[in-house]
């Protein structure tokens, strides 16, 4: 009765406390409290006064089990300056330090090709014999199809695209190999871009024919940024005079 | 000499007018050609031309045209309606019910087609009649304007379609068409006057697509968009008068890249190939700049494009201002052995616009002059761009080429001469085919025509200098376009022709020289000439006695008498002899400068001026001859075999500077296999100022002396050292550097060498197990990860290599071949096969070479007896839809397949894709790979030689090849490969109605039948010249003319729609025409049509055309003709029904008339007779085809 008494106090204190915008009870929070609950408050310092109280000594403080200490490695990190120095601390430095640790590096040229060229073909092989698996396969003996698998033969319907048509590998591996060298880069590719550029040179290498065709020089002078090519001229509209557009 | 040069130019341009009389009777000026819809869906083509012709006699009543294939609707003479007839007799060259199978007579029959239809014959498929009313206007040679209306559907040749099946429109597909075709082949997709003499201007006009692109000739003019917007319309000019022949046409989807170097030079390729058009066509300007440089003349056409087309005919087509080419051609900057040979392909191209297609020729027989001189130009090219040393090797190359073709077959012929047209007087009479017209000749005739061509172009500049012949180059392109740019009323246009006589004497006239005995050798006479040389040195006298025997008189040989030179290198220096050869002198005596003094250590001086050491040990201490040569220069087309010694060759191969001397001594080592043979073979291998083709050829003849030196060979395989020094890691020998091809000589070499290598053998034929492990380790090294170029080249050579090392299984009593008795090192092979193939798969190489190489690999393997022989895998990649080079290389496995394993099945299933495949190359290449590698031969005993198989053969190049020459004489040279010249061996003999059947132009009455007999003989009712004379024409009124088609299906059966048709010819014909009418006139057959047996064809009475020519008066008298009342009945009939008509059997009822024809024939006949009553006697009464039921019935056997 007594626990339920003095809870009810403690929740009501706190129920008023909050009532009026308070966390923490105040003394008059619990005075309400107890006039609520039918208690003579005056009652109160008297009986707090009186001579025969009994006095109940503290616990014995027992020393605290110490926690033994998280193993530290090496000094935790000051804060740097824009975190604010009441956040925790860093954790130990070997759970976010990264220490490059250095394997014997295989400096053999022999046991490294063997290795890319085993690589290699382990996951050629790997790849290809899943691909068989996954698709219809063809096979060299009868009896045995699984030795041997091909990947069945498939047609194309537009068969020189991937004949003719270097494959992305490559073109990466060209893009490698050209930056490799830029002194290799041929004009081929910009052509578009610098057609003033290779006109002089043309130019200049055609000079001999140019003195015994005058005409051709013309030609090739006279439109040196603007290509005449009647391929590029815009496509006319029907004249509507005419009453077919053909003959 | 230029001041010299013009005055007998204007000599000859004289001359030159009178020179070249066309076999027209009238002149062709002005073209117009109007294509306005093209459906790729449908493969059609409707469109229409007009034809502006000035005649050049008076009562001009008919002109013939060629077309092929197209329907069509309507003939107009100036706005007047013209009757027309359309009659192709090639299309069905014997008619279908003959049982003659033997291919003289087919051949012969086949030249007769081909002529009665040959516009430089003035003949024609298309004879149109000239309406009355305009006979007048005709008389006074005025002009006359022919409009033609037609269509084309699904053309099987001219016109080549290319419709991918993905999802999209035709223009997002890639769909394309292009022209193609051999040689003169305009006819099959417009109506044309398809002769490369006959010249005009043209107009040319493409509705398509506003997605397309149409490419042609000439300008472009404008493009304009139709109506609706959807549509748009190229406009082109040609105003350089050219033949139909050079006429040309692309359309598609193509992507447009102008020549940054040249504005005037547009490329086109299809859509998403343009980083590899720009790359391949970037170096064309160089070539332009070649020529025009040599030939100091400008490009003739104001402008030039090159479309790149997929399943092209042939890799380069070259046509008036624009050239066609296979679309695999194209290639990116990290392909090297493609780079090369595209180059050649333009180059070649563009040779053949200067001398082809703006110079024309006047007759195929001068044919020679233009392929000599676009030859003999890029072969200049070639040796500006690759150097003397290729292009000596190329020469070599061809000449190799030309003397063991000629050898074989028994000539080629430049300059075909025919006079009379009688066969007894062909000048090619080894031959299975005629050589009178182009499109009678084997392909591989052809090629071999225009490397000879090329050849004797630089016998010619031996002889006249390289200054003189290129004068004669310019001042043949000068007048052409002086000519060009005159107007058709001058006259001049037939400058533009070039002609043998013109250019001889153009020859003569710059140089001053007589060249006619060359001409005469290499020209108008075929064969090549056979050296034997061999030589001794008389020591008293210090002469070498040098022995030179000819060959002439086996197959393909002829005599040479004239100028020989001979170098022989002595230890003093190199000394240049000419000889005479001479009818009777075989041994020459050639004085020795040097005395043989080996003591001295002196440098020895070489032809080239370069002074070398050599150690002189190994050489006889008697001679001072080092080597000696025969006609070092390659100034006669020959052969020669020289016998000197061992050490001789050996000198020779290190010494000598001259890469085909090394060549010669390299294949003559061969036969020496001895140590200091293969001393001088590594030395040459490891030499690198070497020509790199020397070094090649170098590594095979070591792995040849090895094998023969096997049991005393010492030291590693052979080259196999030399490898791993030049390619290999220096710390770990075993281990191939990783790729870096930017030495393309070394490339090469890293490439051939262990392909080489796999051919040793050891003591039990193996080959040893080193080598083997040796390549596998080069195949497991590879690394191109660093490397600017692609490896797709090399690696298939080492799948070469693998194939190369297989040996014949060992097989224990023929037991089936499965997994488990597979040999060890096979299963090595085979799986890297395997993980290759299927690699490509995931990362296909260009042009699938790896694929290719695998395929080549597993039929080796295959017939080596490792794995099951069987062709279901090569099946699969030789459908459509893979890339053409590896449907080649499957459709090759099974060709050998077939001869292997005798399939009957895959033998049927290769003609059946010989007649439906869509691609026409593969087509060609089937039959040509049949003919190479026979499933049996003529003599050979074989199951699969079945008279069903005859009969199959038969049928296709006589009616199923039509649409294409180069097929049909691909289908030709394959029965002959198999049957023959004579009636196949498999066949019964003749049953008697076959004994009746009379040969070609023969058709004589068999002096035991009676005369109506014959006329049931089918053969000489399709003797295919007769057509050319069934001239008849529709009534110009009447009713139905405009509704009428003619159905390419029905035209075989024309003689049946000729004879409805008929009308008296109201006028003769003009003297003009029935001169150049075969001489060969034999008595004109009118097919009876019978439709679906609607009375018993004995019970009919005969009805039949009488033709009565009398052949002594040039003019010709009018046709007489009578006819059967049946003849009446309606065109509509034989027109709309092709399927019945075809199947409908044909009586054939002849009169001869002809007296004097008959005598020619009688005589003939006597000696055909005598062959075939030799047949009769054998076996006298075969009787086994169903047709024989056929023949009895016909009226003509009832007695």
């Amino acid at each position: 009765m007594l626990q339920s008494y003095i809870s009810e106090i403690g929740r009501s204190a706190k129920s008023y406390c909050e009532h009026t915008a308070r966390t923490q009870p105040t003394l008059s929070d619990i005075v309400v409290t107890l006039v609520e609950m039918g208690f003579n408050v005056d009652t109160l310092p008297a009986y707090a006064k009186r001579s025969q109280r009994m006095v109940i000594t503290a616990p014995p403080v027992t020393n605290q089990p110490v926690a033994p200490k998280a193993l530290t490695a090496g000094q935790n990190r000051p804060h740097p300056p824009h975190i604010p120095s009441h956040f925790p601390e860093f954790p130990d430095p070997h759970t976010y330090i990264k220490t490059p640790t250095y394997r014997e590096p295989v400096s053999d040229y022999q046991v490294l090709r063997e290795k890319a060229a085993s690589q290699r073909r382990d996951v050629e092989r790997a790849l290809t014999r899943f691909m068989a698996k996954t698709g219809e396969t063809q096979s060299l003996f009868k009896d045995d199809v699984s030795t041997f698998p091909l990947i069945a033969a498939r047609p194309f319907s537009i068969p020189y695209l991937t004949a003719l048509l270097p494959s992305e590998l490559e073109m990466q591996q060209m893009e490698e190999t050209d930056s490799s060298e830029q002194d290799e880069q041929t004009d081929t590719e910009n052509l578009p871009l610098h057609i003033s550029t290779d006109d002089s040179g043309a130019e200049k290498e055609n000079t001999s024919v140019l003195q015994q065709n005058p005409s051709l020089s013309g030609s090739r002078n006279g439109d040196e940024n603007i290509i005449d090519n009647p391929y590029l001229r815009p496509v006319k509209k029907p004249k509507i005079r005419r009453k077919k557009s053909l003959s | 000499m230029p001041p010299t040069g013009l005055e007998p130019a204007r000599m000859n341009r004289k001359k030159g007018d009178k020179g070249f009389e066309s076999p027209r009777p009238y002149k062709l000026t002005h073209q117009v050609v109007c294509i306005n819809n093209i459906n790729f869906q449908r493969k059609s083509v409707v469109g229409f031309v007009e034809l502006t012709i000035f005649p050049t006699v008076a009562n001009l009543n008919r002109i013939k045209l060629n077309s092929k294939q197209c329907r069509i609707y309507r003939v107009r003479i100036n706005d007047l309606e013209a009757a027309f007839i359309y009659n192709d007799p090639t299309l069905e060259v014997c008619h279908s019910e003959s049982k003659q199978r033997n291919l003289n007579y087919f051949s012969n029959a086949y030249a007769a087609a081909v002529s009665a239809v040959d516009p430089d014959a003035g003949n024609g498929e298309l004879c149109i009649k000239v309406p009355s009313e305009l006979w007048k206007h005709v008389d006074e040679l005025k002009v006359l304007k022919i409009h033609i209306n037609f269509s084309l559907d699904q053309p099987k040749g001219g016109l080549h379609f290319v419709v991918p099946s993905v999802e999209g429109s035709m223009a997002e597909r890639g769909a394309h068409v292009f022209s193609c075709g051999y040689q003169n082949s305009t006819r099959f997709w417009f109506p044309c006057v398809d002769s490369y003499s006959e010249l005009c201007t043209w107009k040319l006009e493409f509705t398509v697509d506003a997605a397309m692109v149409a490419v042609s000739n000439g300008d472009l003019v404008e493009t304009v968009y139709t109506h609706d917007m959807r549509k748009k319309t190229f406009h082109y000019m040609l105003t350089i008068p050219t033949a139909a022949s050079n006429i040309s046409l692309a359309i598609g989807p193509f992507e447009i890249l102008v020549d940054p170097y040249m504005h005037e030079v547009t490329h086109f390729c299809l859509p998403q190939l343009l980083p590899l058009l720009k790359h391949t066509t970037s170096y064309l300007h160089e070539v332009f700049e070649f020529y025009e440089e040599i030939l100091t003349c400008r490009y003739p056409y104001s402008c030039f494009k090159t479309v790149f087309v997929d399943e092209a005919y042939v890799e380069v087509a070259a046509y008036a201002s624009m050239s066609i080419f296979s679309t695999n051609l194209l290639h990116s900057a990290m392909i090297i052995d493609e780079t090369p040979l595209t180059r050649r392909c333009l180059a070649q191209s563009l040779a053949q616009q200067f001398f082809g297609c703006f110079i024309s020729r006047m007759s195929w027989s001068d044919e020679w002059v233009l392929k000599g001189i676009s030859g003999y130009i890029y072969g200049l090219w070639m040796k500006k761009t690759f150097g003397v040393n290729e292009y000596r090797h190329w020469i070599k190359e061809e000449l190799d080429k030309i003397v063991a073709y000629e050898l074989k077959t028994g000539g080629v012929l430049l300059h075909p001469i025919f006079g009379g047209g009688k066969e007894k007087d062909n000048p090619a009479s080894h031959l299975h085919f005629s050589i009178k017209h182009p499109h009678t000749l084997s392909w591989e005739y052809y090629t071999m025509f225009q490397c000879k061509a090329h050849l004797v172009m630089r016998l010619i500049e031996n002889r006249i200098s390289m200054e003189f012949m290129l004068q004669v180059f310019n001042k043949l392109l000068s007048l052409a376009s002086t000519a060009s740019s005159q107007k058709f009323q001058s006259h001049m246009w037939s400058q533009m022709l070039v002609s043998t006589s013109g250019f001889l004497k153009s020859i003569s006239n710059v140089s001053g020289k007589d060249i006619q005995p060359l001409i005469k050798q290499w020209v108008d006479q075929s064969g090549v000439v056979k050296f034997y040389g061999s030589f001794a040195f008389n020591r008293k006298r210090n002469v070498l006695e040098l022995e030179i025997k000819q060959d002439y008189t086996s197959l393909g040989t002829q005599k040479y008498v004239g100028p020989l030179k001979v170098t022989v290198q002595e230890l003093d220096g190199s000394f240049n002899h000419t000889l005479q050869i001479e009818e009777n002198s075989l041994k020459h005596d050639i004085p020795c400068h040097s005395k043989s003094r080996r003591n001295k250590k002196k440098k020895i001086p070489l032809m080239n001026g370069e002074e070398v050491d050599m150690d002189l040990s190994a050489m006889d201490a008697d001679s001072p001859l080092l080597w000696i040569r025969i006609d070092p220069d390659m100034s006669v087309l020959r052969k020669v075999e020289f016998e000197q010694a061992d050490f001789m060759w050996q000198y020779q191969l290190r010494y000598e500077r001259d890469v085909v001397a090394q060549q010669e001594s390299i294949l003559a080592l061969e036969k020496f296999p001895t140590p200091a043979s293969r001393l001088a073979l590594t030395d040459i291998l490891e030499q690198e100022q070497c020509f790199y083709r020397v070094r090649m050829a170098a590594c095979f003849c070591l792995a040849k002396i090895a094998n023969s030196m096997v049991s005393t060979w010492t030291g590693p395989p052979a080259m196999k050292s030399l490898f791993t020094r030049m390619f290999c890691c220096k710390t770990c020998p075993n281990i191939v550097k990783t790729n870096n091809f930017m030495s393309f000589q070394s490339y090469f070499l890293q490439k051939t060498m262990p392909v080489a290598m796999a051919l040793l053998r050891d003591v039990h034929n193996l080959c040893p197990k080193e080598v083997l492990t040796f390549i596998l380790d080069l195949i497991k090294y590879n690394d191109n990860r660093k490397n600017k170029f692609s490896d797709n080249y090399y690696r298939a050579e080492m799948i070469d290599a693998l194939a190369n090392s297989v040996t014949p299984a060992v097989s224990v009593n023929n037991e089936v071949r499965t997994l488990d008795n597979l040999n060890p090192d096979v299963r090595l092979i085979l799986e890297e096969i395997t993980r290759f193939l299927n690699m490509e798969k995931l990362l296909p190489s260009y042009r699938h070479t790896i694929t290719v190489s695998c395929l080549r690999a597993i039929r080796v393997l295959q017939k080596n007896g490792h794995v099951p022989s069987d062709p279901t895998l090569f099946k699969s990649y030789a459908e459509y839809g893979h890339f053409v080079d590896i449907r080649i290389a499957a459709l090759e496995a099974v060709v050998d397949y077939t001869k292997v394993d005798r399939s009957y099945e895959e033998l049927q299933w290769l003609l059946n894709m010989i007649q439906d495949d869509p691609v026409p190359y593969v087509r060609h290449k089937i039959l040509n790979m049949l003919t190479k590698n026979p499933p049996f031969t003529k003599n050979m005993e074989s199951p699969l030689c079945t008279e069903a198989l005859v009969d199959q053969l038969w049928k296709l190049m006589n009616s199923g090849t039509s649409h294409d020459w180069r097929l049909r004489c691909g289908a030709v040279d394959l029965y002959f490969t198999l049957f023959g010249l004579s009636r196949p061996s498999c066949l019964p003999l003749p049953e008697l109605g076959l004994v009746l059947n009379l040969k070609e132009k023969k058709a004589v009455l068999n002096p035991t039948i009676i005369p109506e007999a014959i006329a049931g003989n089918p053969e000489a009712a399709v003797n295919p010249s007769s057509h050319a004379q069934l001239v008849g024409f529709q009534n110009p009124f009447s009713s139905s003319q405009d509704e009428e088609e003619i159905d390419m299906d029905t035209v075989h059966d024309s003689q049946a729609f000729i004879s409805h048709h008929l009308n008296m010819l109201e006028r003769p014909s003009t003297p003009g025409l029935s001169k150049y009418r075969p001489a060969c006139a034999r008595p004109v057959l009118m097919p009876q049509h019978s439709p679906a047996g609607d009375c018993p064809p004995a019970a009919k009475p005969p009805w039949g055309m009488e033709l009565a020519r009398k052949g002594a008066g040039k003019e010709q008298t009018p046709l007489e003709m009578s006819m059967h009342p049946v003849a009446a009945a309606p065109l509509a009939v034989f027109a709309k029904e092709p399927a019945s008509s075809k199947h409908s059997d044909h009586h054939h009822h002849h009169h001869h008339e002809h007296k004097k024809k008959k005598k020619k024939h009688k005589h003939k006949h006597k000696h055909k007779h005598k062959h075939e009553s030799k047949e009769k006697d054998k076996e006298p009464f075969t009787f086994s085809s169903p047709a024989s039921g056929r023949s009895v019935r016909s009226p003509s056997l009832s007695d």
